[in-house]
């Protein structure tokens, strides 16, 4: 129970016997993420144990009787919880059989989790096998009441190991060979210092907006260390629910700006300021988009001065604005935005030859620009270009380290008697695989030549040109948009649609030539923008034409807008601007930095060409802190020397493991940390709550009171008294075959109320059913909806649906509104619940011209008028309202007394006549996404599912076969939709 | 105080219920708080054997949780006059107690059985709205709840997306900026994913799974497999876990056994 030892090993050893080297047994890995499952598998591999290794069940794994097989068989497997839920009900493993579970992640464990669940079904059938349970994150044991003991009260374990680093034994193990460690604490640049400063005062002042509402919370966890860690949202959060629809949208909208201040301080680390400020650009627009949604979402750290400096400062490590000068052009009629392939343009038509005006051009590009300055840069922006200190100061060890090899070498050569272990491999750890590539990026084209802190100016720039591009882009799409919707009709929206891209595929086709072109001659190059420009200005006018214009031949870009002007000048307006702007970017090169931006797959080969150039004798590794892979890495590479780019302490960790397992080998470790920074902060707070959670630990375990495990189930007795039935006339006493018993969707089990409903004593069935998620008798079927899934489900008319197909097939209908346990039983809440779909303008708020305040709230259509509407639509309809899940397994038994059993496979077929597939499991999430493409609808989307693999393969069709699924016009509409915005991306 | 129905009045003159646009009221209705929230829509008493009558074939039953408490039995004589009248029956509870839950369940099974439908409002406000919405939409056609097709693309495209679990508002604009259409986000490598600014590994992993993983795990039996194993199950029970199903057969050829071999 430590981030410290090589977890997944020791793990392995607790079942692994060597001596017959295989494992006949069944035993079962529940609870791990899928990255921890492959480890596991390549760790037993390692181990010696191949055939058959681990096995995962996901949802991909055949059918129930494959899966049974596969249990039968024995081994490790590693199941997906809610497979194995299903499977223990369905009897599909055999329970019995199983020699043990071991439980990953044991900290997440909770009355409510699946986990729980499972441990009882488990426990019901088989007394013998043990259970394991495991965790490495301590801290997340110690919030609420006797933590320890309420996950080992669910997972029924009597007793507990715990292993801090400061356990005697640990501490003997590692310090007896400690490794040599370099720390170097490195400086914000300027900027950085004063964004950091400004996003750490954001935070101060949320914090304390938040202390000042007028909400009970828990102070003491409110302050600035706690909140840089990401459990702070949960934390706040645990002790706001209860109480979460009195509070404020204002004291919402800061517990979740704390969350964006908390990501946005992390990202100013590890960014380069060209995505740092693109970031930034993204929040902006969010919050401005959203605004006339919902009012309450705005943040008020945005209004402060202290956000203004950040965004500010975001943008001065880019480019600096410079004001153009000198712009006599203006005086003339058309405003081109400076642009010089406009100017060649219009200098052409006015007869001057192309040599006279190039002077001018590069006159102008000097006037602006100093030393050699790219083609492709806007005028009025002077590139800045920050570098991270970290770039530099990596590169300084590496040569440092480069250094000392060779220092190494020559001693080695001296006396070749011994060979010195290890490796000549640097390994560089950074915090994410989007770093990793960065670092690389840098190491690769890095130029030392250039003043230090500017050593990556090379990727800077080329960054900087994907980003312009990137700008350009949103804001055409944004103008585009709004245009449309400011017109607010679908036919201008369209026209304008084609008109974009109509523009820009002839754009795309010139740009082509042009990046070839590029290559030779000036006078050759400017010829043949010339050309283009004719086949680009035919553009507009060709998709103008419906509007009613002459198309013209050659038509000059002024010329033809104050032709078109009449109806569309904005679009087109930009629409020129734009493609001259677009066109001014060398197109080719732009897409092969995209390219490379985003792919990491020749990863392995840029690899050798990078470090060939760096160091012949030495290769450069970067690697992302990842979980127990990094052991096994460092085994393998068994490096010298390592530089961690950001702190990390579970890495420090396996560097003492590693250096300890290899007792020869000298390590030297070097540890970059900003000074000052939130990130020298979080590391040191890190530690101290890893050991105050580990000293809390001890204390829980040395008073905890064991609960004595209660009898499995209640006694027999009890369910023949459930069975009798009372619905025979005259008291007969007769038994019912079947137990009481409830048939459940298979996607329900997502919920918690599957669990629940089994340990109220009813037998849970699990079926995938097209109609309805709970069948209580043959008559009653339930609909279950979250509070959230309410809102959205609304919106997307999807209840209405549900609803309508529910009372097609069955007689009474029901609709649970289950609130979730610990919130406030009441609609309040729903306000701050995310509803995009919900258009504003379409239903006019309705006419209450009474002035009273408490009417504000009913503007907009409200989910009680729309529960009114359904119910008027479906008098049948019943509507159960839950507090929380237990209130609903109180209830389902309650209906369900002295009522007749459901028919399990009545309850799948129904609904499902068509659908010759129909109870196998379904992908719920690719069913959602699925189900919000237009012209898909609730009816044939089951057809769409039998018809196409995944909604991939749907995207990948071509109009005519998404037209043979749907059908004309809805095909359509979903081709349109998946393909719209196309066209100027070749990914 | 605020309890449903106060039968201390002298009888108000009574009047035949119109079919005007006016809630009809059971004098027994008379001083309780609810109706100072009914706006916007006319009120006049008649009689009426529900409590509100909010339209021609919709009787509403008013219950304060709180009278409940002190009198269980009132409602359900209530219920039994009511009789087989209205098509919509509805019972509208105000949730004005902390202990709701067992009033609440017991208060379902009741309605279940006697074709009521339960309506829980959490405040005198919201009751009121309620049946003032009744009686405003008694006409409306439930178009507002309705699937609608025609928005607009930007907002379908949130709503696309963000049916993904872990993507939000600003996921959404990254992608379409970064790669115009659905069918290139859905072409998209993790990695590109991955290098996206605000993009986790277990964002990519959602989004990866929602558009790649087939749509049919075969987490559960189909139906034929499910028919087969049931009349198995009937007649030997234990029998039915080694001979596969011959229906089921037909349907698909069984999926490869997973199995993953590692070498290192």
């Amino acid at each position: 129970m430590s981030t410290l030892l090589p977890f997944h090993t020791s793990i392995l050893n607790e079942i692994y016997d060597p001596d017959t080297s295989d494992l006949l047994n069944l035993v079962l890995l529940v609870n791990a993420t899928q990255e921890e499952e492959t480890e596991i598998g390549e760790e037993l591999g390692i181990m010696g144990c191949r055939k058959p290794g681990l096995r995962v069940v996901g949802y991909e794994t055949g059918t129930s009787r494959d899966r049974q097989d596969l249990y039968k068989g024995g081994g490790l497997i590693a199941v997906t919880s809610r497979i194995l839920v299903v499977d223990l009900l369905q009897n599909t493993i055999p329970v019995e059989l199983i020699t043990g579970i071991m439980v990953m992640h044991a900290e997440r464990v909770s009355p409510l989790h699946l986990v729980s669940f499972i441990t009882r079904l488990y426990r019901e059938k088989n007394t013998k096998g043990f259970l394991k349970a495991f965790t490495d994150q301590p801290e997340h044991i110690t919030s609420g009441l006797s933590p320890l003991k309420n996950i080992m009260k669910e997972l029924r374990l009597r007793r507990v190991w715990i292993y801090p680093r400061f356990h005697q034994e640990v501490k003997d193990t590692l310090e007896r060979k400690r490794a040599d460690v370099i720390e170097l604490a490195q400086n914000l640049t300027d900027n950085m210092n004063d964004i950091h400063g400004a996003i750490v005062q954001c935070m101060t002042i949320t914090l304390a907006e938040l202390r000042r509402s007028k909400v009970e919370l828990d102070l003491d966890g409110l302050n600035l260390p706690a909140a840089y860690f990401s459990s702070f949202d949960h934390i706040v959060r645990k002790q706001l629910d209860p109480i979460w629809h009195k509070v404020g949208p204002s004291t919402k909208a800061l517990v979740r700006d704390l969350g964006i201040l908390r990501r946005l301080l992390g990202y100013l680390l590890v960014y380069d300021p060209l995505q740092f400020h693109s970031f930034c650009q993204s929040l902006v627009e969010a919050v401005t988009s959203n605004s006339t949604e919902s009012g309450s979402g705005k943040s008020q750290w945005m209004l402060t001065d202290a956000a203004n400096i950040v965004f500010q400062a975001a943008k001065k490590r880019c480019f600096v604005d410079v004001p153009v000068q000198e712009q006599p052009e203006q005086t003339e009629v058309i405003d081109l935005d400076d642009d010089d392939e406009a100017w060649d343009a219009v200098f052409e038509l006015e007869g001057r030859p192309l040599e006279a005006r190039h002077p001018t051009n590069k006159d102008k590009g000097k006037a602006t620009a100093t030393g050699r300055r790219p083609k492709w840069l806007p005028k009025e922006i002077q590139p800045v270009l920050e570098e991270l200190p970290k770039w530099s100061l990596l590169a300084e060890i590496l040569e440092e380290i480069e250094g000392e090899l060779v220092r190494m070498e020559s001693t080695v050569s001296s006396r070749p008697v011994e060979e010195s272990p290890g490796t000549n491999i640097t390994l560089v750890m950074c915090s994410s695989t989007a770093t990793c590539n960065l670092l690389n990026d840098f190491l690769s084209s890095m130029d030392d030549k250039r003043p230090k802190g500017e050593w990556g100016r090379r990727m800077m720039l080329k960054k900087l040109q994907s980003w312009f591009w990137w700008e350009k882009r949103r804001k055409m799409m944004k103008e585009a948009m709004q245009n449309a919707s400011s017109s607010g009709k679908k036919v201008g929206n369209s026209y304008l649609e084609t008109t974009v891209w109509s523009g820009e595929s002839l754009n795309d086709k010139g740009d082509h030539g042009l990046s070839e072109a590029m290559k030779k001659k000036d006078r050759e190059r400017a010829a043949q923008k010339a050309s283009r420009r004719r086949i680009r200005g035919g553009g507009p006018t060709n998709s103008s034409a419906r509007g009613a214009t002459v198309p013209r031949d050659t038509p000059a870009p002024g010329e033809s807008r104050s032709e078109l002007g009449f109806s569309q000048t904005m679009p087109d307006d930009f629409l020129n601007a734009n493609n001259e702007e677009l066109l001014s970017l060398n197109d080719e090169e732009m897409e092969l930095n995209l390219v490379t931006d985003m792919s990491t797959l020749e990863f392995a080969i840029e690899f050798d060409e990078h470090y060939g150039l760096l160091a012949p004798a030495q290769t450069v590794l970067v690697r992302a802190y990842s979980d127990d892979t990094d052991d096994r890495m460092l085994d393998e590479i068994k490096p010298r020397f390592i530089v961690m780019t950001e702190p990390c302490m579970e890495f420090v960790r396996r560097v003492e493991v590693y250096k300890c397992s290899n007792p020869g080998l000298p390590v030297r470790v070097y540890h970059m940390v900003y000074a000052n920074s939130c990130e020298e902060h979080k590391y040191l707070a890190g530690i101290r709550r890893e050991k105050d959670s580990f000293e809390r630990l001890i204390k829980e375990r040395g008073s905890m009171l064991l609960p004595i495990l209660e009898d499995q189930r209640t006694t027999e007795n009890d369910a023949i008294i459930k069975t009798i039935s009372s619905r025979i006339a005259g008291g007969r006493r007769e038994l019912n075959v079947v137990s009481s018993q409830v048939i459940v969707d298979m996607r329900e089990f997502r919920s918690t109320l599957p669990s629940l409903l089994h340990a109220s004593q009813l037998l849970v069935i699990p079926a995938t059913l097209t109609v309805g998620d709970y069948i209580l008798t043959p008559e009653i079927c339930v609909e279950r909806k979250s509070l959230s899934d309410l809102v959205s489900s609304f919106n997307s008319g999807r209840l209405y649906t549900q609803c309508e197909l529910m009372s097609v097939h069955y007689k009474t209908p029901v609709l649970l509104i289950e609130f979730d346990e610990d919130k406030a039983f009441s609609f309040e809440i729903i306000s701050d619940l995310k509803s995009y779909a919900k258009t504003t303008n379409r239903y006019p708020p309705k006419k209450k011209t009474t002035g009273n305040p408490a009417e504000h709230e009913y503007t907009s259509p409200t989910i009680q008028s729309k529960i009114t509407l359904l119910t008027l639509s479906f008098p049948r309809l019943r509507i159960i309202w839950s507090s929380s899940p237990y209130a609903t397994a109180d209830i389902f038994n309650d209906l369900k007394k002295d009522r007749a059993e459901p028919d399990p496979g009545k309850a799948v077929a129904t609904g499902a006549e068509e659908d010759p597939e129909a109870g196998a499991g379904v992908n719920a999430a690719a069913e959602e996404l699925l189900r919000s493409f237009p012209g898909i609808t609730a009816k044939n989307v089951k057809h769409v599912m039998n018809k196409v693999m995944n909604v991939r393969e749907l995207c990948e069709m071509d109009l005519v076969g998404v037209q043979g699924i749907l059908g004309v016009e809805p095909g359509k509409a979903c081709y349109d939709f998946l393909h719209r915005g196309e066209k100027g991306f070749r990914i | 105080m605020s309890s449903s129905s106060s039968l201390s009045r002298p009888a108000p003159p009574v009047v035949i219920p119109g079919s005007g646009n006016h809630i009809i009221l059971n004098p027994l209705q008379r001083g309780n708080p609810v109706l100072e929230c009914i706006r916007n829509v006319g009120k006049e008493y008649g009689d009426i054997v529900a409590d509100y009558q909010v339209g021609r074939t919709t009787g509403v039953l008013f219950l304060s949780l709180k009278y409940h408490r002190l009198h269980p039995e009132y409602i359900h004589t209530r219920i039994e006059k009511l009789g087989h009248h209205y098509t919509l029956r509805i019972l509208l509870i105000l949730s004005d107690i902390s202990e709701h839950k067992d009033p609440i369940r017991e208060l379902t099974k009741a309605c279940l059985t006697n074709n009521i439908t339960v309506i829980v409002a959490f405040s005198f406000e919201e009751a009121g709205h309620y049946l003032t919405i009744f009686k405003q939409f008694e006409y409306k056609p439930p178009n507002m709840i309705k699937e609608r097709v025609d928005k607009d693309y930007i907002s379908m495209l949130r709503t696309t997306l963000t049916s993904i679990s872990k993507v939000n508002k600003t996921d959404v604009e990254t992608l379409r900026n970064s790669f115009g259409s659905i069918a290139n986000i859905a072409k998209a490598q993790p990695e590109q994913l991955a290098n996206l600014p605000g993009f986790g590994q277990v964002k990519v992993k959602n989004i990866k799974n929602a558009f790649e993983k087939p749509f049919r795990n075969h987490a559960t039996n189909t139906v034929s497999f499910m028919a087969s194993s049931q009349s198995q199950a009937g007649n030997k029970p234990h029998d039915e876990q080694t001979e596969p199903g011959p229906s089921h057969k037909s349907v698909r050829d069984p999926s490869p056994v997973w199995d993953i071999e590692l070498d290192l």
